[in-house]
């Protein structure tokens, strides 16, 4: 239905456009375009900026385009701290080792941490995202076509903490999470944004578009919950698993607060973070900033433009079910 | 091939004989004799040489000199793991602006570094007063107190008489100016630079000549944060002779007369600015890119300092003078850093032992020199006053060491301190009443002293 | 809620099967509830609970009642954060809501790819991430050399810098601007589909019978948008209450405490000064002021 709606105003709108152009037109598409450079000025600053010298970076008029181009910035960046490339803990070694620590039984190469940055950022916005989906899909099914004792106060209490800042509960969360050895672990970071309940609120809305006759139909057919679960309502609440999916990974990977709070070492920052923390030590170093900041921001730019279509309709269905 | 190992582990074990640091043995039968003898030569307590042979240790340091630079530190420990090869460091690199917020939250997490490196505010007054750290009173030899400096050691050491720092390096901070742009202004008629030092008056002076000359932007009196502090305290108390604590570090003082003078007398000068929006690290950039024609956070590692421009100039060439901080007395007080390691008490006798071990191998051995000389800074021991002889422009910044006063970071309550130092001068940049706002700073910083 | 209600008149179930349901319907929430329950519920409620004590590191908690509370309205630092935190979302959320709307309306009628072009553009802050935005922004407003100071006095409209995020004047300000463009993508991309979607013959109806374009827009368009205009106004109070890097990086809540938030707050009463009830009562206090508003936000929803 949608789709339909939306083409024909499409062909409407072009049709008008050959017919006027009037002036306030013209005054709003100027403005557009001065905004639209506004925008894109911070990130043309960062890639350009980390690819000038430390002094033209520093000189007091702004040099708009890099004299001089050179990769000083870059070779700093990778040469400053190291980290292994990946690192497998044994799970739950931390509970029994003897220093508290994980047992790691495998890591990789030595790296540029900015490396391990980028690639501890990718798994915590991953591992968030899938963790996200599966669980809310699974109770947001269930709170929208199960009739249970208590459903009704459940939800009562989802919809109450969705409007909560994480923020709020920071201290009891690093308290929670150091009592459980996972304080300065990408969990601690990942459990919390799991636990948001969010995304069961929007599979909630989601599954009430499941037509309960055809899960009558399966459960007459003798079919298990698991199967009506996996073959019915999954394929009905695809396209809300896929905006979900994205709202948790821009959410995810954004979420700089906790990753502050919740990560200390080298190896176990993310790329805000190790960004804020370059920011940190090296104010005066703007050039290894940019290059920091060029790091963190060009790959999710990548991905950006690449699904640039879906992350529209993520964000679209996301609030038109919300 | 097994003689050449035990070899090395032979002379490593010499090498530990000699500076009588006694901690280090490893598992081989031969080599464990010696280690002995070594520890009761050196009366190194028995803990240190028996236990502390192999453990994994944590090191979280902030950025002194190369200390904060990962290659520097990769030699220094790969020089400490050829004779201790079983004690194995992590490394961890920490910032000013975040450090404290980040050993905070890893001491709240149950997951603090097991060895620190830091000065005696952090080491001895925050976590040592809370009761974190351990008792380095055996390192703190007899040989150790006569080769350092009383005053070095009474900052190394609560109240109580626990030592919670073992030191190895440290410095003066001091001031510096734009020698070029001076010159030009006609001001360095008000500087001596033979010994680097000036009066208060002359220190005005200069100030305003740079001013007219067209320079507007001549220094400024940073505060958004706690990052270089110790310029902004040492310039108001300098000026007229104010003291920041008391000489019992038991309370602070910064609300005297003398202070509320320097505190005015610096907001009504003009070309220099209350800058709430910059610490002391962007001022040491703007000075070097030619805004700012002086710089209150300066010291030997800034002068010797060559990333952007040669060693002791600014990025347009310009020649950077260090400077003493302005007295009526002649006779300035600096403020010192004196940096050195403390331990975490993590419960683990091990890795106690075995950080002890550490502290000896860079601060109390032969590698000492090559550890102080990668914190760009002095050695705290007499012995090693001669550690830089041949270069020049440390002999000539040898001279501001004598001026080195009173450590008084480590009067009680110096976090919360710091931090509404800052804020107090934010509000005076905002034309905040100075008396007010300064008694309202000591009121608070003396509430935290006594609580 | 309605549906809730029609459901459960609907069929009449065996007991058995209800306890069938009950167990399904549990075991499908096991997975989320672990995690809700663990990581936002039992930090809440021990939220709640550390409010009413003294609790700092290395030293047992010491029951004080409502001191920390009564203390919070006496601390002039937390009652400019309440100001800050109101400021920042009374000013923040209409502005984002109208800017954003402006700019969706301008662009929907544009051809196709310079929609897409410019809602590329305007999400792009949102992408990049706070952090490495506030890189640049820091730059920008530099006291100095940065481009405003630059741009205003090669322009002439400044004759002397000004200390943008140095002086508490400007310096909220500059923190609601970054927060801005780091805002709108999203409700652009929001308004843009949901302008799209409105039915067109409608509004040609209408300005054939002679509706200028601003009633044409506000009798017929508005009350279409009405949704996504709270769905929005929703999703930018919660992220202005969230406003916490841009002043962690920029300002550290000064010059002042003019950029404190009850965010930031908290983070510094907690991890400066380790005062840790007394920031779980801030905290409270923070998630009270958000229910309150959530609920009459959904009250408001409801009733439409």
């Amino acid at each position: 239905m949608e789709a339909t709606k939306t083409a024909a105003p499409a062909t409407e709108q072009t049709k008008k456009k050959k017919k006027k152009v009037s002036p306030y037109m013209v005054f709003s598409t100027i403005v557009i375009i001065l905004l639209a450079i506004a925008f894109a000025f911070p990130l043309y600053w960062i890639i350009t900026g980390s690819f000038k010298t430390q002094v033209s970076i520093n000189a007091t008029t702004p040099e708009w385009w890099p004299s001089e181009w050179v990769a000083t910035n870059y070779a700093k960046l990778f040469s400053r701290q190291k980290a292994p490339l990946w690192e497998f803990a044994v799970p739950f070694s931390s509970n029994f080792s003897k220093d508290g620590k994980d047992i790691i039984w495998w890591s990789g190469p030595q790296v540029p941490a900015a490396i391990r940055w980028l690639i501890n950022t990718v798994f915590m916005a991953v591992a968030s995202m899938i963790l996200t989906c599966i669980t809310s899909a699974m109770a947001g099914y269930a709170l929208a076509k199960k009739r249970f004792v208590g459903r009704s106060v459940l939800f009562t209490l989802i919809v109450c903490a969705m409007a909560l800042p994480k923020q709020v509960i920071l201290i009891p969360l690093l308290r929670e999470m150091s009592s459980l050895n996972l304080y300065n672990t990408i969990w601690a970071v990942i459990f919390p944004i799991v636990g948001w309940p969010f995304g069961v609120f929007l599979m909630k809305q989601f599954s009430e578009g499941i037509p309960g006759e055809m899960l009558e139909a399966a459960r007459i057919d003798g079919a298990s919950e698991a199967t009506t679960f996996t073959r019915i309502a999954l394929p009905i609440i695809k396209p809300g698993i896929g905006a979900l999916a994205i709202f948790t990974f821009i959410n995810s990977w954004n979420d700089y607060f906790m990753q502050l709070i919740m990560l200390s070492s080298t190896s176990k920052l993310t790329i805000s973070l190790g960004i804020a923390k370059l920011q940190a030590e090296n104010s005066t170093d703007y050039g290894l900033i940019m290059a920091g900041a060029a790091l963190a921001a060009v790959p999710i730019i990548i991905v950006f433009l690449a699904f640039q279509k879906y992350f529209t309709k993520g964000i679209t269905m996301g609030a038109v079910k919300g | 091939m097994k003689k050449q190992v035990s070899a090395i582990l032979a002379a490593g074990m010499a090498a530990s004989l000699l500076v009588g640091c006694g901690g280090g043995s490893t598992s081989t039968a031969p080599a464990e004799s010696t280690s002995t003898a070594a520890s009761t030569e050196a009366a190194a307590p028995a803990e240190s040489t028996e236990a502390g042979q192999a453990a994994d240790i944590t090191l979280w340091t902030y950025p002194i000199g190369k200390w904060g630079d990962s290659e520097s530190v990769d030699a220094l420990l790969a020089d400490f793991n050829a004779q201790y090869p079983d004690i194995h460091v992590t490394v961890e690199y920490l910032d000013y602006t975040n450090g404290d917020d980040q050993v905070n939250t890893a001491i709240e997490g149950g997951s603090a570094p097991d060895l620190v490196m830091e000065g005696p505010e952090r080491l001895v007054a925050n976590w040592g007063a809370k009761g974190l750290m351990v008792d380095l009173s055996d390192l703190w030899t007899d040989d150790q107190k006569a080769d350092i400096s009383a005053s070095v050691e009474s900052a190394c050491k609560d109240s109580s008489g626990a030592y919670y720092e073992f030191p190895l390096c440290m410095t003066a901070h001091c001031m510096a100016i734009n020698k070029t742009v001076f010159e030009a202004a006609d001001a360095m008629q008000y500087v001596d630079a033979e010994n680097h030092t000036w009066t208060t008056d002359n220190f005005l002076k200069a100030v305003q000549a740079v001013y007219d000359s067209g320079k507007t932007d001549v220094g400024a009196i940073y505060c958004s944060g706690q990052g270089g502090d110790q310029g902004t305290r040492a310039i108001i108390n300098n000026m007229y002779g104010g003291t920041f604590t008391d000489a019992a570090h038991t309370k602070y003082t910064a609300d005297s007369a003398e202070n509320v003078k320097a505190i005015e007398t610096l907001h009504n000068q003009d070309g220099i600015n209350f800058d709430a929006s910059i610490n002391g690290g962007e001022e040491i950039t703007l000075f070097r890119n030619g805004t700012l024609q002086m710089a209150f956070c300066w010291n030997i590692a800034q002068q010797t300092n060559s990333d952007n421009s040669a060693a002791g100039t600014t990025n347009n060439g310009d020649d950077i003078l260090f400077m003493a901080f302005p007295t009526e007395s002649g006779d300035p007080a600096l403020c010192g850093g004196i940096w050195g390691f403390g331990i975490f008490d993590n419960g683990d006798e091990n890795k106690i032992a075995a950080s002890k071990t550490f502290i000896n191998f860079m601060a109390n051995s032969d590698e000492t020199a090559k550890a102080v000389k990668t914190s760009t800074y002095f050695s705290v021991k007499n012995s090693l006053s001669d550690l830089y002889a041949d270069d020049e422009v440390m002999n000539e910044y040898q001279k501001l060491m004598p001026y080195l006063g009173d450590y008084y970071q480590v009067t009680p309550g110096w976090a919360e301190a710091r931090t509404a130092w800052w804020n107090m001068l934010q509000q005076v940049g905002e034309g905040a009443d100075v008396t007010t706002a300064v008694t309202e700073f000591c009121t608070t910083a003396n509430a935290a002293a006594a609580g | 809620m309605a549906n809730t209600a029609a459901k459960k008149s609907e069929p009449k179930m065996s007991r058995a099967l209800v306890r069938q349901e009950t167990i399904a319907g549990y075991l499908f929430l096991l997975p989320s509830l672990v995690f809700f329950i663990g990581f936002v519920i039992y930090p809440m409620v021990m939220c709640v609970f550390t409010s009413f004590f003294d609790s700092t590191m290395n030293r047992a908690d010491v029951f004080v009642g409502f001191q920390n509370y009564i203390n919070l309205f006496h601390d002039s630092v937390f009652l400019g954060a309440l100001r800050n935190t109101l400021i920042i979302v009374i000013v923040s959320v209409p502005i984002t809501c109208i800017f954003s709307l402006w700019v969706a309306s301008a662009i929907v009628n544009m051809p196709p790819w310079a929609t897409s072009l410019f809602r590329v553009i305007f999400y792009l802050p949102v992408v990049t991430g706070s952090v490495a935005v506030t890189v640049v922004w820091k730059w920008m407003f530099n006291n100095y050399y940065g481009i405003f100071n630059y741009l205003g006095k090669s322009m002439g409209i400044l004759d002397q810098n000004i200390n943008w995020l140095g002086d508490a004047r400007y310096a909220l300000g500059c923190i609601i601007l970054i927060l801005l463009t780091t805002s709108v993508g999203q409700p652009i991309v929001l308004y843009v589909s949901a302008l799209g979607n409105v039915d067109q013959s409608l509004v040609e109806a209408a300005e054939v019978d002679g509706a200028t374009k601003l009633q044409a827009f506000w009798k017929i368009k508005w009350p279409q948008i009405m949704p996504t205009t709270l769905y929005i106004l929703v999703i930018t109070t919660i992220n202005s209450f969230q406003c916490f890097a841009l002043i962690q990086l920029l300002t550290s809540g000064g010059p002042n405490h003019s950029t404190d938030t009850i965010m930031y707050y908290i983070y510094y009463t907690a991890f400066k000064l380790y005062k840790y009830g007394y920031g779980n009562a801030m905290g409270v206090i923070l998630a009270l002021m958000i229910a309150v508003l959530s609920a009459v936000q959904f009250k408001v929803t409801q009733s439409d």
